[in-house]
């Protein structure tokens, strides 16, 4: 035997050995995975499907699904976070935990030091370093998309227990954890400029209003010789001193007679007619010559062409092919689905309610665009769905939610938004977003069998919004808010007029209301402990008596404490108090921005007339299974225990609740 | 019987996809470049100044204290290199006026795709005459058919068509202006046909290049009807490329392989 022949078989042994050994692994992963492969878990997870609607539908025939998912399984009311609103209540589900473990206690939060306002879930930074080379700067590193909910999401303990899982754009995931699973995602995740999502209106009317509103901007441009020629607004170039948007140019020829227009941008054109959308349309955004370029998609829409020239051009949203930011896992994900659906709206919250509130879309159009986004969530759920064969599957629809804001007015005769004439056109837009839920529900069905539990909740439900509150301006009026010498409170800037030595408490957000502490706040004057329990007490007690003039109505009808509502590491870190409003009640746009509107009551006759973040008893989720449940009033927190206990996993310690189906 | 004929296609379908199409041709173009350039090239001479070439670098290594020396070698390695490109010059012609025209029939076909069925498509008319500019009308045949009003725009002399394709086919469009008709052909579907996106009056290096249609008559009112046929990408590991790019890597990597094989200088 030479010696090369016998290095020859040593080699050919220790191959041996490995592919026993790697046969071996395998066939224990797969033993694992067959054993965990005896439970399926399908979760519908519908934003504000509302209890009492959902009821009313069935009732009627409308919801066939839903009733017989109902009466063959169990359908519970779902008590949601504290307070209910979106962000809070999917971490609430995501977690386990309440705000006081996850973190996060509203949409926006605020640096208590400079009052500058944030968004709660995540936070996108520029690189810390950069060197300066006259007009132009270069970043010296990278920047971060950081998010800010704490916790354990029940995705990631899945992981670890090697359950496959699927997870499409849950909210409160931006940028989305690190995950073996595929997950895309949901609300929270901004628009190329960084935004909730900003809309462009260009205009050639003289009248408009030009320059930032909320949710958008509106652009005066000239029509000259039948064109328009202007500027797509794009993100803001850090590349550039003081960061001015970076703009790509296009050009619109309007049709000298005819309702129809030819729009170029970039190395692409296409033909709208008046009152039609175009599809997705990329553009790219030179930021810096040849190494620094985001890409972004839109979507055109031609409002009208004679007498006047009006263009709606939707949010920039990240191109799912060429993401700019983190949107899904694994990172390919995005591009891999936009490749079998088509491109698909990235940005968190898809349906353009400030267009409609700006009344830069009209219904019938808002409507169309709601129709769009559904109908993409549709084509992702169709190509996504026949593939699970195993674990977790967790699906989002945002219709409901978004629609129910805006189209309540239409079905209650009550708001001050209410139109006649519009609510006989489009009153029953809401019922129809239903019936679609309903119709995925019977896509569903068919595959739950007796190995597969289903789940089909919300994070809550819905009120009517007619009437504002105006928390900063009560606090002002009863002396716990002292505004500077000579100021009018109608400052843009959060709180800019605040005489923060002489102000005990201010309101913050949708339910937040804060006290004004020492050591906490910048020129905090209240003393933790005694001295701050007392002065919220005094301040519950007498928000608590606020009656409407108009009606009688109590306004408020519960106030929570953090420190009795929240547990966890960062209990104390958001409001102090939740203010829970009487149905029919919300804050006022103002109030929750800082500012001081003259009224403390006044109608709300904004587009935006349905909404759920008042008193979280009055606006509680659903939860429906093809199980028994046994939980007679489950919560939110209780859902990600839930989930691991399907799959026989514990759930952590940090989790507050229990499986529905097995509580003790 | 079924599953012979199926796989058959499937395997015809294989062998007639852009990708392989790519492959194929960059193989023969890879190997008849390195042929040609061997034939018509002075191999001894290009060995020779390839072999100076690399002893003048070899110098300027050696010799790097020595700046006289390095600095006489890095004008050699000028001279060196302006020699070698003079001896590559013929033969590259002989190579590259051939795989330019190749190329360019290629691209016909593979640069890119119908329009897809049902799907929106532009046709631009550019005008020369403000008769023809405003009398323009447009003749379809029954599966074509228009989706919005023309859009017609003076500045430019041009008047824009969207059209949809309803089946599978290759179609004409006529368009009649100032008294003349003329025709221009629409691909709708996925089949890897000739595409012409351009069909032009004069313009002949143009028409060379970009049309795959006989001129417009040279007293027509239309300069120009173009269609916006979608490019058509070529996917690779997951990256979609124009075929040009696929075709020249390949080629090169075809080339040089074949090269050592036949021991060719280039």
């Amino acid at each position: 035997m030479t010696a090369s022949f016998r290095k020859c078989l040593r080699v050919v042994c220790l191959l041996a050995l490995c592919g026993a050994g790697l046969s071996l692994l395998v066939s224990c992963h797969r033993a694992r995975g067959g054993a965990l492969q005896s439970r399926r878990l399908i979760i519908l997870g519908i934003d504000g499907l509302d209890p009492d609607l959902l009821t009313k539908f069935m009732a009627e025939g409308k919801m066939p699904n839903f009733a017989r998912l109902a009466e063959q399984g169990a359908f519970r009311r779902l008590t949601t976070s504290i307070p209910p609103q979106s962000p809070v209540a999917w971490s609430d589900l995501i977690t386990g935990m309440n705000a006081g473990g996850h973190g996060i206690f509203d949409f926006i939060h605020r640096d208590p030091k400079n009052f500058q306002l944030y968004f709660s879930t995540s936070k996108v930074e520029g690189p810390k370093h950069s060197l300066h080379i006259g007009s132009w700067v270069i970043p010296l590193g990278s920047g971060s998309a950081e998010q800010l909910r704490h916790g354990k999401a029940f995705w990631e303990i899945l992981d670890e227990h090697g359950v496959p899982n699927y997870v499409y754009r849950i909210p409160a995931n931006f940028p989305p954890i690190a995950a073996k699973g595929k997950t895309l995602s949901g609300m929270g995740t901004p628009d190329l400029r960084g935004t909730y999502g900003t809309f462009t209106f260009y205009t050639d009317d003289p009248t408009a209003a030009v320059g930032a509103v909320e949710g958008g901007e509106v652009v005066q441009v000239e029509v000259k010789n039948n064109r328009v020629a202007t500027n797509l607004i794009g993100p803001d170039n850090t590349f550039r001193k003081n960061s001015p948007p970076a703009t790509e140019p296009f050009t619109v020829d309007v049709d000298p007679l005819e309702p129809v227009a030819r729009i170029g941008l970039q190395d692409r054109q296409f033909v709208l007619k008046e009152g039609e959308w175009s599809g997705w349309v990329p553009v790219e955004f030179q930021l810096m010559p040849v190494i620094g370029n985001v890409k972004g998609i839109c979507r055109f829409y031609l409002k009208q062409t004679h007498p006047r020239f009006q263009l709606y051009v939707s949010p920039i949203n990240i191109d799912p092919e060429n993401p700019a930011l983190p949107i899904s896992t694994p990172s390919s994900y995005a591009s891999d689905l936009a490749k079998q659906i088509g491109e698909f709206h990235t940005q968190g919250i898809a349906e353009d309610t400030k267009a409609l509130t700006a009344g830069v879309l009209d219904d019938k159009e808002f409507l169309e665009q709601s129709h769009t986004v559904l109908a993409e969530h549709r084509r992702a759920f169709d190509v996504e769905f026949p593939k699970f064969n195993d674990g977790l599957f967790f699906f989002y629809f945002s219709s409901l939610d978004l629609n129910a804001h805006m189209m309540w007015r239409l079905t209650d005769p009550q708001s001050p938004a209410y139109d006649a004439a519009l609510a006989a056109q489009y009153g029953s837009s809401l019922e129809e977003f239903y019936q679609q839920i309903d119709q995925v529900l019977g896509e569903v069905m068919p595959k739950v069998d007796d190995n597969t539990t289903l789940l089909v909740l919300s994070d809550h439900g819905f009120a009517p919004y007619r009437r504002s509150f105006n928390l900063n301006t009560w606090l002002l009026n009863n002396g716990y808010i002292t505004r500077k010498e000579g100021t009018s409170g109608d400052s843009n800037e959060p709180f800019s007029d605040v005489d923060w030595s002489r102000t005990r408490a201010y309101g913050l957000g949708l339910n937040g209301l804060y006290l004004n502490i020492r050591g906490r706040e910048r020129e905090g004057v209240v003393e933790s402990g005694a001295q701050a329990d007392a002065l919220l007490r005094e301040i519950r007690q007498k928000l608590l008596e606020v009656r409407d003039p108009k009606g009688g109505a109590q306004v408020i009808t519960r106030i929570d404490f953090a420190s009795d509502a929240y547990q966890g590491p960062y209990a104390r870190s958001g409001p102090d108090a939740l203010v829970g409003y009487n149905r029919g009640y919300r804050a006022g746009w103002k109030t929750i921005l800082g500012a001081f509107p003259a009224d403390v009551l006044e109608d709300n006759t904004n587009a935006w007339s349905g909404d759920h973040c008042i008193d979280f008893t009055k606006v509680p989720g659903v939860l429906l299974s093809n199980r028994k449940i046994a939980a007679q009033a489950p919560v939110l927190t209780d859902i990600a225990p839930t989930i691991l206990s399907e799959f026989g996993i514990a759930k952590t310690k940090d989790m507050m609740g229990q499986s529905v189906f097995h509580p003790r | 019987m079924g599953r012979v004929v199926a796989i058959a296609g499937f395997n015809l379908s294989l062998l007639t996809s852009p990708l392989a199409i790519v492959i194929v041709l960059s193989l023969v173009v890879g190997l008849l470049m390195v042929v040609v350039f061997g034939h018509t090239s002075d191999q001894k001479a290009i060995g020779i100044a390839k072999d100076q070439l690399k002893a003048h670098l070899l110098a300027v290594r050696l010799y790097r204290d020595q700046i006289p020396v390095v600095m006489g070698s890095y004008g050699k390695i000028l001279r060196g290199t302006g020699r070698y490109l003079k001896l590559a010059f013929k033969p590259l012609l002989y190579v590259i006026i051939p795989i330019i025209l190749l190329m360019v029939q290629v691209d016909r076909y593979l640069g890119q795709t119908p329009i897809p069925t049902n799907a929106p498509f532009l046709l631009t008319v550019h005008t020369t005459s403000s008769d023809g500019f405003n009398n323009a009308t447009l003749d379809l045949p029954p599966e074509i058919t228009m989706t919005a009003p023309a859009v017609h725009i003076p500045a430019e002399n041009e008047i824009v068509w969207r059209l949809a394709g309803a089946r599978d086919g290759k179609y004409e469009v006529k368009i009649a202006a100032a008294g003349q008709s003329v025709a221009k052909a629409v691909c709708v579907g996925t089949n890897l046909v000739r595409i012409s996106t351009v069909r032009l009056r004069g313009h002949f290096w143009e028409r060379m290049f970009s049309s795959a249609e006989p001129a417009l008559p040279d007293d027509s009112p239309i300069e120009s009807i173009s269609i916006n046929y979608p490019d058509r990408n070529i996917e690779i590991a997951g990256y979609g490329m124009n075929w040009i790019w696929l075709f020249f890597i390949l080629s090169m990597i075809v080339g040089f392989i074949f090269k050592e094989l036949l021991g060719i200088q280039i």
